[in-house]
């Protein structure tokens, strides 16, 4: 009895306990920014532009333009006021596609230099870049479509310079996006992560941003 | 030690009456209860400064956080440990309710079938100390998250507590299943 009792005792420590032991899964909600524009984009599309402006000036959109107008293109929040005032929904979409990409492109400019500038072990460093990661794409991946309606190499141009940060934090050989039906690659054959390369890609997809932002602060082209 | 439970009801059969565990592992288990209870209350009425102090002690700590200074970036990290510190906080709640039930069920079946002594009490106290600390795994996981990150966090409250409770109360659920089977088998 006693030696059952043992091995009993013993069976529970030689398995793998983290990965056993269960604590729940966390799902990332929006933040109160994205909710804001999912808000006040789902009104524009029903043509209430009464309630979306209602939810523009009331939201954290507006808050947002406001505290970082000095990196934004400016007249943001005068141009989006006055286009849903105007019930012009395309430049409404134009105005927060704009909004969106000069986030995304500051966080990929702040991702760039935070890591050029860290001493971290690789281990951290590679944690940031995934941090910023996500971060950059929660923001970006709402005004893709819009992107790519007005500007598809652009909007290419991101997706691969994204999906090559991630290859680098994921420790892939090569990117996903260049050989999109070569599925996940295995275990044995993935490098180690490597961070030190992620500055490249993220230089890119600011420059790309940048471009986006200049050729989009006026009004309607489309080259696609 | 263990007592027939019917034995103030009147005369019963001693070889099919159910028996009582000692009294200390009533007292654990109610206890055990009642500390789930008074957890899940707390919960609820200081949720705002539980909260409070979790974030700031993040805060106090960016390195261990991932913390970059970049409040689109920051923000979800928070997010994510205050999620977790939150559902440890629960996990306790309700391992805690449970596993007191457990160990009062279990200890009475050990108490009733277990005939050799010593095997009996090294049932019980497994039983009931693996029972009662398991669920504080939950607590110390929630007390560490803040200070040591979600990741360490759990593997310190593994290795402390979860491990060594969590395991004496499984071994001594397969020994009192091995007994009851022998029991079954040679009746």
């Amino acid at each position: 009895m006693i030696g059952v009792l043992l091995a009993l005792a013993v069976a529970p420590v030689v398995t793998v306990p983290a990965a056993a032991h269960h604590v729940g899964t966390y799902t990332p909600k929006d933040n109160a920014v994205t909710t804001n524009f999912k808000q006040v984009k789902f009104s524009v599309q029903a043509k209430k532009f009464d309630v979306a402006l209602r939810l523009f000036e009331t939201g954290a959109l507006r808050a947002t333009m406001r505290a970082q107008a000095a990196t934004l293109p400016p007249g943001l929040e005068d141009g989006t006021r006055a286009a849903l005032s105007a019930g012009a929904g395309a430049e409404v979409e134009r105005l927060l596609m704009l909004f969106f990409v000069a986030l995304a492109r500051d966080l990929a400019l702040e991702a760039e230099r935070q890591l050029a500038a860290s001493t971290a072990s690789v281990e951290a460093r590679t944690a940031m870049g995934q941090k910023f990661l996500e971060a950059i794409w929660r923001y970006y991946n709402l005004v893709d479509f819009a992107v790519s309606m007005r500007d598809s190499k652009t909007s290419a141009a991101v997706r691969l310079a994204f999906d090559e940060a991630e290859g680098y934090i994921r420790g892939t050989a090569a990117p996903a996006a260049l050989n999109p039906c070569a599925g996940a690659k295995p275990a044995v054959g993935r490098a180690a992560p490597d961070p030190a390369k992620l500055c490249e890609p993220l230089r890119r997809i600011a420059q790309v941003l940048s471009t986006l932002i200049e050729a989009a602060s006026t009004p309607a082209r489309r080259n696609s | 030690m263990s007592r027939p439970i019917a034995d103030r009801a009147g005369p019963t059969d001693p070889a099919t009456a159910w028996r009582l565990p000692p009294r200390w592992v009533l007292l654990v288990a109610v206890l055990l209860i009642a500390c789930a209870e008074v957890g899940g209350a707390s919960m609820a009425r200081f949720k705002v400064e539980l909260t409070r102090w979790a974030r700031s002690v993040a805060l106090d700590r960016p390195a261990v956080h991932g913390l970059v200074g970049v409040r689109d970036v920051d923000e979800r990290i928070l997010d994510e440990m205050l999620v977790k510190f939150d559902a440890g906080l629960r996990l306790f709640h309700m391992h805690a309710e449970g596993m007191g039930l457990v160990i009062l069920a279990t200890t009475t079946v050990a108490a009733t079938l277990v005939r050799a002594a010593g095997a009996r009490r090294a049932l019980i106290l497994l039983l009931t100390a693996g029972g009662a600390g398991y669920p504080l795994g939950y607590l110390v996981w929630s007390w560490l998250i803040p200070y040591h990150g979600i990741e360490r966090g759990k593997a310190i409250a593994e290795w402390l507590v979860w491990i060594p409770f969590g395991g004496a109360a499984i071994a001594a659920l397969w020994g009192l299943a091995i007994v009851v089977a022998a029991r079954v088998a040679g009746r």
